[in-house]
């Protein structure tokens, strides 16, 4: 029986159902972590980056302060005495080991005074990056220049930061001081801050120049760019451009500005990413066992139905020939399992209860049937047998009464449905002997029997109320001489019996009510009943066919299967 | 109908599963990539060059995330040193490595045999002799030949005799160099001579090579030379011979002492080539060659600068000339 008609299975639709919210629920709140994180991610991002700088511009700022302050030191030695500041100076060089040179030059930028420390000053001076030619610091003020080689010293060139001051000399005349500062300091400082795996700061002036950049080599050699163009014209504050987060602060007290860049999909969308892995591989493992559980308790919940449907199907189809096993499941399924096996096992037990009642009930009709002696011909043939005795024809009258006790003996046959084809014969014989004294002689009648049928079982009283029907409905009412021929044979493993009289015959429709219609009390046992009495004994194949022709007379055929006589009897 | 709805639920399951591992095994692989060990061997250790491309390529190595060694010979002759050093480095399971042969032939056995077991190589500054390179990095020595070619032909000059001090004849770049410098040299009419004489690349001998070479043909009063031993040889033999004014000399890379020397006078004009972006580029290259991604070509050109002592102090020239 194809499934597919009732559309989807309950554990398909279970399964579905199951899956279908799971996977909902599961990609929605995918949905909102994933958002929320990505937010909460950036912003960390954005501090992160907020606060390297920060770390940044104030260790720059500090390492300036520091150097103020170291001015301010030089221009305390320099108020002093020449040995005593030269001493002084030469002190200050040996102990902060970044300042690398201190210059001093008169209002027209001739040096005056150099103090190295270790270092030589060159002879002859090629170019001097220290002394600013222009930009010159005013009174009191400090001025720091861009990062440059150191020109003024033999075989040395580190990068150095200058600080220019206009001091008082001993003399009275105002001094251009400056001190060179190593450089490499505060590189080191803006080297060391990370912002995530690739991020980095970098100095730039308020022009957008790179001061000190941790890859400045790369972005000399033209190996990587830096926007600085762009940076330029930013504020202080961070900005998210195409996935770059621009951190910028400008110092205070030199017009540095410390720039921060970090790469958001390397601080945020590769953690997103990361997190988004995890998470889709949680929610297949949990969709599977989802799957994997809706599965199963769909099964256990579908398949005991169809099994229930299917055996419902199968009683449905052979009621009778079935055999019901039990349907495992929950207590539910049990339950009703149970229910229908009861239910099944009672139809069962009604039907065959029916079955059997009605086989009795027509046991019993047809044994009261039997029973019941036809008075009419019981009375006509007890008058024909006085009418015998008053005309002393002594003889015919035994004969009679001798065929009347054997009608009779072999009527009851104790009590035994199956008689021998013999014993049916002689009963047959005897009516007719009987029939034929009381219609004098209206007609004639022969037996063809073979020999070897004789000792088979049949069902009793099955010629007698044929031939009865042949004298009343065919023979009783004609003007010749009537003819009844029976004929009892073996075809095949049943055994034939006809009955042919040569009567007025039968329409078609006369025939099936003589096979449907109920005895009257007239015909005995009648036709209806041997047929159906053979049917229930043998089967549908089994019973009687009728051919009539109108005026031509009527044939019957009995079949019944060939039982032997030491053969049970059936039933 | 039963057992075919029972295969449709097993694939729905195995597919998930599936795409679970699948998912999961991927996710791992991006997450853990375990460092790349990438080892770059160098011809010699301590010179102002090898410092500036090993600069280049720790600022690679930390982008990339990639391990790296540092390596090379002792002396820029030792080509049995670093074939040692590539074998090593390839049983220590190193990914790429990145090259500068002393000897174009010597080492291409080496090379040949570190390809074979799987390894990457790329070279840098100087060539070898072998068809397994994956990307060479570094000058353009034939150009800055010309370019030093051009640098000695500047000048009042009206006829040059010009003495050669290349270093070691079985050298690559040397020897590109110094045809890229004859090129150049021989379409000026002015040149009359040119002396060459190979020198072994350290300080002394170049020193004493030059010194002999000036001797004997005192006409000379161009010199150039091509690389950063044997220019402060030439260097020294100038100063010692005291012809700083009447020689033009024309050398090879820069250190503290050549700069020196370059503001003094005895050299009068420096090839600056750009090593710090040749460490930079290998590793980059080496990382590339990793991952799988990024370029493909087999060739690039770092760039080169001829510094003289008139631009010496200009910021562009500071930023090649001094390291931070």
């Amino acid at each position: 029986m194809d499934k597919k008609q009732y559309g989807l299975s309950l554990s398909a639709i279970l399964n579905l159902f199951v899956v279908g919210i799971v996977l909902a629920a599961l990609l929605g709140g995918l949905w909102v972590f994933v958002s929320v994180f990505r937010h909460s991610v950036e912003q960390s991002a954005l501090t992160s980056s907020e606060q390297a700088v920060v770390q940044a511009s104030n260790a720059v700022r500090n390492y300036t302060v520091d150097m103020e302050g170291v001015m301010g030191t030089i221009e305390e030695f320099y108020g002093q005495e020449t040995p005593e500041r030269d001493r002084s100076l030469a002190t200050l060089l040996r102990v902060r080991r970044d300042v690398v040179a201190i210059t001093s030059y008169d209002e027209e930028g001739r040096m005056q005074d150099a103090w190295t420390g270790t270092y030589r000053l060159k002879k002859k001076i090629l170019k001097n990056l220290s002394f600013p030619e222009t930009d010159r610091p005013g009174p009191g003020t400090i001025g720091i220049s861009e990062p440059h080689a150191e020109t003024l010293l033999e075989n040395y060139y580190p990068w150095v930061v200058s600080i220019t001051k206009e001091l008082e000399a001993p003399d009275g005349g105002k001094h251009m001081v400056v001190m060179d500062i190593r450089f490499s300091q505060i590189a080191g400082y803006v080297d060391g801050v990370g912002i995530g795996q690739h991020g980095y700061c970098f100095i730039m002036d308020g022009e957008g120049n790179v001061i000190y950049h941790p890859q400045q080599q790369l972005i000399y050699s033209g190996l990587k760019p830096e926007q600085t163009d762009i940076l330029a014209g930013m504020g202080d504050g961070s900005v998210i451009r195409s996935d770059v987060i621009y951190t910028i602060r400008t110092l205070d007290n030199c017009g540095w500005r410390i720039v921060g860049i970090s790469h958001i999909d390397e601080l945020v969308t590769g953690r997103v990413r990361a997190t988004m892995q995890i998470l889709l591989v949680l929610i297949c493992f949990v969709l599977a066992t989802v799957f994997m559980g809706s599965y199963i308790l769909s099964r256990t919940i579908s398949r005991p139905i169809q099994g229930l449907v299917k055996a419902m199907q199968d009683f449905e189809a052979n009621a009778k020939g079935f055999n019901y096993q039990p349907v495992h499941g929950s207590s539910e399924i049990r339950a009703l399992s149970d229910s229908f096996g009861h239910m099944v096992v009672r139809l069962q037990d009604l039907m065959e209860k029916v079955r059997s009642e009605e086989i009795t009930l027509r046991k019993t009709e047809l044994k009261a049937l039997q029973a019941q002696i036809n008075p009419h011909f019981l009375y006509n043939t007890l008058d024909a047998i006085s009418w015998l005795c008053e005309e002393e024809r002594s003889r015919d009258a035994v004969e009679m009464v001798n065929a009347l006790a054997r009608l009779f003996r072999i009527s009851i046959s104790k009590g035994h449905e199956l008689i021998p084809i013999e014993k049916e014969v002689q009963h047959a014989k005897s009516y007719l002997m009987i029939q034929n004294f009381r219609y004098k002689n209206q007609f004639t009648y022969s037996f063809d029997i073979e020999e070897a049928v004789l000792p088979c079982l049949c069902n009793k009283i099955t010629l007698q109320p044929i031939i009865e029907n042949a004298i009343y409905h065919g023979i009783n009412r004609m003007v010749d001489e009537g003819r009844i021929d029976i004929r009892i044979f073996q075809e095949g493993e049943d055994i034939i019996f006809t009955v042919t009289d040569n009567g007025v015959g039968m329409s078609r429709e006369q025939c099936s009510s003589i096979l449907n219609s109920e005895p009257d009390s007239q015909n005995g046992i009648g036709i209806k009943n041997v047929n159906e009495r053979i049917k229930i004994y043998f089967g549908d194949r089994y019973g009687l066919t009728i051919e009539s022709e109108p005026d031509e007379g009527t044939s019957v055929e009995i079949r019944m299967p060939r039982i032997e006589e030491d053969g049970n009897e059936v039933r | 109908m039963k057992s075919g709805k029972k295969a449709v639920f097993l694939f729905f399951f195995i597919a998930l599963l599936a795409s679970g591992l699948c998912l999961g095994t991927c996710s791992r692989g991006t997450e853990a990539p375990g460092k790349s060990y990438v080892a770059l061997i160098t011809k010699s250790m301590d010179s102002a060059f090898w410092q500036s491309v090993y600069a280049g390529a720790g600022a690679a190595a930390t982008e990339y995330n990639l391990e790296i060694t540092l390596e090379g010979p002792a002396s820029e002759e030792d080509y049995e040193t670093q074939n040692m050093l590539i074998d090593r480095a390839v049983e220590d399971g190193a990914k790429v490595i990145i090259f500068s042969a002393v000897d174009y032939n010597a080492n291409s056995e080496a090379i040949n045999r570190a390809a074979k077991s799987g390894v990457k190589i790329v070279v840098i500054d100087s060539d070898v002799n072998s068809s397994q390179v994956s990307c060479r990095i570094g000058t353009d020595n034939h150009a800055a030949g010309r370019m030093a070619g051009r640098a000695v032909l500047d000048t009042e000059e009206e006829e040059l005799y010009i003495g050669i001090v290349n270093h070691d004849v079985n050298s690559a770049n040397g020897q590109q160099r110094e045809e890229g410098f004859r090129e150049a040299a021989l379409e000026d009419e002015r040149v009359k001579a040119m002396y060459t004489i190979n020198v072994p690349s350290t300080t002394e001998d170049a020193r004493e090579g030059a010194a002999n070479l000036l001797k004997e043909h005192p006409e000379i009063n161009a010199v150039v030379t091509f690389n950063e031993w044997t220019s402060l040889g030439v260097g020294w033999a100038i100063r010692d011979m005291e012809l700083a004014d009447s020689t033009r000399v024309v050398a090879f890379d820069s250190n503290v002492v050549s700069v020196g020397m370059l503001e003094t006078g005895e050299v009068d004009a420096l090839i600056v080539q750009n090593p710090y972006a040749m460490g930079y580029l290998g590793v980059e290259r080496a990382n590339s060659l990793i991952t799988g991604s990024g370029q493909e070509e087999s060739r690039i050109d770092t760039a080169t600068t001829c510094v003289t002592r008139e631009n010496m102090f200009e910021p562009e020239c500071q930023r090649i000339l001094f390291a931070f």
